[in-house]
């Protein structure tokens, strides 16, 4: 699976490290993640449970989380559960979504619980690096999936200036989101529609708002079908 | 179960006048059904042979639809799919049941929550005495699913809704006797009340009973919702009462009320006697039943489940070890072999299938196939496919194959589907190229794609720089579709 990052379109890097935890029930997943990690991004910890994941997370207080949506322990709910258990921690630090899933529940319910972004476990580790950054920086990251996901949840038809703000994309948005599920990296979205990259980022993260706390009636009913709610 | 029956497999069918069985009797020896309804009538006379025979293939023989059910219980497999010549089965599941080896398959898997015949829980869901819900998609869809029954098997719905008036022409037909018998009556014929009305009741409440054996069968695969439940309680009792009523009428004879009471009494003393005995053991051997029953559902979920991982991850595992030095094909056989799992995993079972996302799925699986390279397909939208819609299938497919062949990484396919109007574009991150200058003589991109979509009303537009190409293709709404749809996207 591609993310938006193309070829030498990342994120401005920082001159400290990251400090990164995984959590992920597949040994081998963490440790293949770590070795394709940027030796820049300093991983602090690991864990394979719910309850693990809580526990670590509260005593490295890490910038980053990779979290794996589907995990074992807990109550069952996995990813979207260490999210709701570390709420304290959601200031400083920041979860990026892994998943194999390409299933529209998995994804938004772990976006919705908080977490600043979503790409897939097939992901090179080039781009998981940047897209690591780029959550460390406040940014969400979107897969052209996740844009379809978005755009599917939100429809297709710009908002009218008499609807809540949160319950519709404005026509920006959309053509911002539009252009990411069509394959573009935040770079060549800027250039599409001749605005800096840091207004991409803007957008991308009002979208990102939208999704976490709108409770438009399309959104939720289209949230209940999948049993989201 | 793998060799394709020589006849008709022996079912139950919904023209019916009773339970379908002279009817599938006859699809099945493949004589006409009226020889075959006749002869039954006839046998009945023979000293009641025709009833027993009768009620036995009731019970023993399954409705069509049970019968197309099992049949799809059984998962498609479409091994090693990267290396079959047909990428497009893996979307396509349950149509191609061919070069299914033995093994696992072979094993014909119960009808999970099927009861036991003859042996009907008392929850019985079910409204009417005929078989409704022909409107019920999860009904009409195992027959497209079952590869061994033949389409002639398949009961036309129209016929089904005929016969949902079933109900009303029995009522009809008893309102009819009765009159009949009045109207006898008052013409002065002596008409031996005392003894039809017991016997009619008693029919009466023993059909209602026995009508339920079709609903029972249909219990495990309709969730019992409480409604269901209830109203088959109620069917219970009413037959119940019915049959009681009429015995107890008929073996007292006189018809005088008070002997009539007492009996009564004294019937339902020694019903709730022995219900109070009974009731003990009874609620044990049905708590034992459902425990073994779910452990029977489980048992088929994990063999299906089982059959599945035998026949697509274990085998694509085998022949990724057996080419585990050409990396080209290992990726290959795991993209395929992802793609098939996860469309077994998550695909949305309330989605219709044969949209348009669905082809252009197919399509990109059959390029990914064919060339090595991914194609990730992002949809938005959907629509039925209508004949327009196959140029813009088509155009698309020479697109992803031109993406894939020069862009030489991953491609991404973006369909939105809104109002009616489809748009697909198809970008790679390869070296570019100039639409101008390509040679009078390819005509991959000229024709395939820009010619093939003008020439079906709709737009086709490339864009190529150092960074990549993106080709957008465009299909407008079908004439009646709304024309705000249109204003959504101001690109071609």
């Amino acid at each position: 699976m591609n993310t938006t990052q193309g070829p030498g379109t990342g994120p401005v890097r920082p001159a400290t490290t990251v400090r990164v935890v995984i959590v992920d029930d597949h040994a081998i997943f963490r440790s293949g993640l770590k070795a394709d990690l940027d030796p820049s991004i300093q991983v602090v910890g690991e864990a394979a449970t719910v309850e693990q994941a809580i526990a670590v997370i509260a005593q490295e207080r890490p910038e980053v989380v990779l979290l794996d949506v589907h995990l074992p322990g807990g109550l069952g709910g996995g990813g979207r559960e260490v999210i709701a258990g570390s709420a304290a921690l959601l200031s400083t630090t920041r979860f990026l979504a892994l998943s194999v899933s390409d299933a529209a529940e998995d994804v938004v319910a772990v976006i919705r619980a908080g977490a600043r972004g979503y790409v897939t476990k097939t992901i090179s580790g080039k781009e998981i690096t940047d897209a690591v950054y780029r959550v460390a920086g406040g940014d969400a990251v979107f897969s052209p999936r996740l844009a379809g996901f978005v755009l599917d949840a939100f429809g297709t038809a710009p908002a009218d200036i008499a609807d809540d703000e949160l319950d519709k994309l404005s026509a920006r948005e959309l053509e911002v989101m539009r252009l990411i599920a069509r394959g573009y990296s935040y770079k060549e979205v800027a250039k599409e529609l001749f605005i800096s990259i840091k207004t991409v980022e803007t957008h991308v993260s009002a979208v990102l708002r939208k999704l976490q706390l709108s409770s438009r009636h399309e959104l939720t009913k289209w949230a209940a079908e999948r049993r989201l709610l | 179960m793998t060799t394709a029956p020589l006849r008709p497999p022996l079912v139950r069918r919904s023209d019916r006048f009773i339970a379908g069985v002279c009817s599938g009797l006859a699809a099945h020896l493949g004589w006409p059904v009226r020889n075959v309804r006749v002869g039954m009538i006839l046998a009945c006379l023979a000293g009641g042979a025709g009833v027993v025979f009768y009620g036995w293939l009731w019970i023993m023989v399954p409705t069509a639809d049970e019968h197309a059910r099992r049949q799809a219980r059984r998962p498609a497999s479409p091994i090693a799919p990267a290396v079959s010549q047909e990428p497009s089965h893996a979307f396509a599941r349950g149509g191609v049941q061919g070069g299914v080896p033995g093994g696992i398959h072979g094993v014909p898997i119960p009808e999970p929550g099927m009861p036991l015949p003859g042996m009907p829980p008392p929850g019985m869901p079910g409204a009417g005495a005929f078989r409704d819900g022909p409107g019920d998609p999860a009904y009409a869809a195992p027959g497209d699913f079952g590869g061994t029954t033949p389409a002639a098997a398949r009961p036309p719905w129209f016929q089904f809704r005929d016969m949902r008036y079933g109900k009303e022409i029995l009522l009809g037909v008893g309102l009819l006797l009765v009159a009949g018998i009045l109207i006898a009556q008052i013409l002065g014929v002596d008409v031996p009340l005392g003894t039809l009305i017991p016997a009619a009741a008693v029919l009466g409440g023993a059909s209602i009973a026995w009508m339920q054996l079709d609903e029972t069968r249909r219990a495990g695969l309709v969730d019992k919702t409480k409604a269901n439940q209830a109203g088959g309680w109620a069917r219970l009792a009413a037959g119940l009462a019915l049959v009681v009523a009429g015995v107890l009428v008929m073996v007292s004879g006189s018809g005088s009320w008070e002997q009539t009471w007492l009996a009564l009494l004294a019937s339902v003393a020694v019903l709730g006697g022995v219900v109070l005995v009974l009731l003990p053991w009874a609620l044990k051997f049905w708590r034992d039943l459902e425990a073994e029953r779910a452990g029977r559902i489980r048992e088929t979920e994990r063999a299906e489940i089982a059959a599945h991982l035998h026949d697509s991850v274990l085998q694509t595992l085998a022949l990724i070890q057996r080419r585990a030095s050409n990396e080209h094909d290992v990726v290959r056989l795991a993209r395929a072999q992802e793609r098939e799992l996860r469309g077994w995993l998550f695909a949305d079972p309330g989605k219709d299938a044969g949209q348009l996302s669905d082809r252009i799925k197919a399509v990109a699986a059959e390029v990914e196939d064919l060339l090595g390279n991914a194609v990730e397909v992002v949809s938005v939208g959907d629509t039925a496919v209508t004949e327009g819609h196959e140029a813009l299938i088509q155009a698309g497919r020479e697109a992803m194959l031109n993406a894939s062949r020069h862009g030489g990484g991953t491609v991404s396919v973006y369909l939105e589907v809104s109002g009616g109007r489809a748009e697909i574009f198809i970008k790679d991150r390869g070296p570019g190229f100039e639409p101008q200058h390509v040679p009078e003589d390819r005509l991959g991109v000229r024709e395939s794609i820009i010619g093939r979509m003008n020439r079906h009303g709709g737009t086709a537009t490339i864009t190529s720089t150092a960074e990549g190409t993106e080709v957008r293709l465009g299909y407008p709404a079908v004439p009646q579709a709304d024309k705000a749809s249109q204003s959504t996207e101001g690109k071609p």
